[in-house]
């Protein structure tokens, strides 16, 4: 009968139920805040790449005289600065129709947009890897066209960048907190247990157990426990983002200008992490714990 | 070597239950230890297993001074004592197998090199077809008999019993002697506290007595 299965140390309930719960509810949030983090760092690279590589002239209305030839002396004017501009891929005009749809969100449609004095833009994508010289490109559109505007969104990636770099730095502390009181409940359980099985331990410790081998019974059984419960806690979690994902595939948005909700299927692999450190957590916890104990008792 | 010299024992501020007890344990020697409930048997039992420190007096085990030894050096020596608890202490959620192979796990054993030693004990004590029950479903003659093997497995060097053959018939009281017989030959020094005057008649070991704390040799080993 080789490879017998041994019975295990300790019995397989022992009320660390209320324990699985907490854990499972800690992985579950673990689980979201890591999320949000990867969620949080990829928007941010996006902000970088994304928006970085191109660059937005406005064209302002005139004040007075013909507005719209005005608009298109000065449109014409841009684009040429643009075009012979080394660097830049390709600059566009945005018609009327979709300036008016990107301000849809703010003021909605109808007549009052209509009527709205808005600014001709112009579109410029950045060849990548061409470093350009915004304020000497400005400098040569003013000349070209006194009403115009260059943004190159420094303004709005630094801040976006700065926001999702909040949002990673508040995600990793939560997870240290959650580490935190995921190793004081499994303290708490693992001295609790010891009580429940004062028999258990004082038995073995009779028949020559070292302080080791208590522990590791225990630690094995929270080690168990812990993985099995952090598994479902972070699992519910995963399931909440590729929900997230489905809903914007089916062209539910979460919150517009917002990166999307939903995690990459190599994004959720880090989820698996969540169950691992738990695990891991509440192993070195209930040894550390025991070992503490069992120094005070025997 | 198994000494104790004047040794006292007193729970806190009670009475002494042991007084002045001195006695040597050869080894290899075979010993009852016998008194009325009460004078002692259990706490005197429980000294030599190292549950206890006693509150004066000089205890050896082994060669070994006790109140000398460090705390460390404990578990090597309780690895070397076997003992039948007279409430049996079995694991309940663990099969009469894994009760019994309790004490090789403690001692590092994979189940591959024991396996067979424990099945081979408790066919011998007469669990052949129980290895896997519970204690909660077996007899409280059967549960003793795995708390015995449990005790004997990992061959000590002192076996202390406490009423091993309380829950037993006679038939089966005598085979379990025989298997402290077998171990004695083999160099365990036993040490077994009975009221079972039947059981004394038909050996021929020595008998120390507890009469109020104090110990009275009553019989010599007759060989």
């Amino acid at each position: 009968m080789s490879g017998r299965q041994q019975g295990r140390i300790l019995p397989r309930d022992t009320g660390a139920a209320p324990l699985d719960v907490v854990i499972g509810v800690m992985a579950f949030l673990a689980a979201l805040a890591l999320g949000a983090s990867l969620i949080a760092d990829r928007a941010a690279e996006t902000w970088r790449a994304g928006l970085s590589g191109r660059l937005t002239v406005q064209i302002l209305p005139v004040a007075e005289g013909n507005v719209d030839a005005a608009f298109a002396t000065e449109t014409q004017a841009a684009l040429s600065v643009l075009r012979s501009t080394p660097g830049i891929a390709y600059a566009t005009p945005i018609s009327q129709a979709e300036a008016q749809k990107l301000v849809e969100p703010w003021l909605g449609a109808g007549a009052l947009v209509a009527d709205l004095p808005l600014p001709r833009l112009i579109d410029a994508t950045i060849e990548p890897g061409s470093p350009i010289d915004v304020p000497k490109l400005s400098q040569r559109l003013k000349q070209a066209a006194p009403d115009s505007l260059l943004d190159d969104h420094s303004h709005w990636i630094a801040r976006l960048k700065s926001l999702a770099e909040v949002v990673i730095l508040s995600a990793y502390a939560i997870l240290a907190l959650i580490a935190i009181a995921t190793a004081a409940a499994v303290t708490f359980a693992t001295r609790a247990g010891l009580e429940a099985h004062h028999d258990i331990v004082e038995l073995l410790h009779q028949m020559g157990a070292r302080s080791g081998f208590v522990a590791r019974a225990f630690e094995w059984h929270y080690l168990i426990s812990a993985l099995a419960a952090a598994t479902v806690g972070a699992g519910l979690a995963a399931i909440l983002f590729v929900m997230a994902g489905g809903l914007e595939m089916a062209g539910v948005e979460a919150v517009p200008f917002l990166p999307p909700l939903s995690l990459r299927f190599d994004e959720l692999a880090w989820l698996l992490a969540v169950p691992a450190v738990s695990a891991s957590i509440a192993w070195a916890t209930a040894r550390l714990s025991i070992l503490a104990a069992l120094r005070r008792i025997y | 070597m198994i000494r104790f010299e004047n040794v006292g024992m007193r729970y806190g501020p009670g009475p002494e239950i042991l007084r002045d007890a001195t006695f040597v344990l050869e080894p290899g020697s075979f010993s009852f230890l016998t008194g009325p409930s009460g004078a002692g048997k259990t706490t005197l039992l429980k000294l030599l297993y190292l549950a206890e420190p006693p509150s004066r007096g000089l205890v050896t085990l082994f060669g070994r001074d006790l109140a000398t030894s460090r705390r460390s050096e404990f578990p090597a020596i309780r690895r070397r004592i076997g003992v039948v608890f007279q409430d049996f202490r079995l694991l309940e959620h663990l099969s009469a197998f894994d009760n019994v192979a309790l004490p090789l796990r403690i001692a590092g054993r994979k189940p591959d090199d024991y396996t067979a030693d424990v099945e081979e004990l408790l066919a011998w004590v007469g669990l052949g077809d129980r290895m896997q029950a519970r204690p909660a479903t077996l007899s409280g003659g059967e549960q003793q008999r795995v708390a015995i093997a449990r005790a004997v497995v990992a061959r000590p060097d002192l076996l202390i019993a406490d009423e091993p053959t309380g829950n037993v018939d006679p038939d089966m009281g005598q085979r379990l002697i025989r298997l402290f017989g077998e171990l004695n030959r083999l160099g365990t020094t036993v040490l077994i506290a009975t009221h079972d005057r039947g059981l004394l008649e038909r050996t021929k070991a020595r008998e120390m007595r507890l009469v109020d704390g104090r110990l009275v040799e009553l019989r010599k080993a007759r060989l």
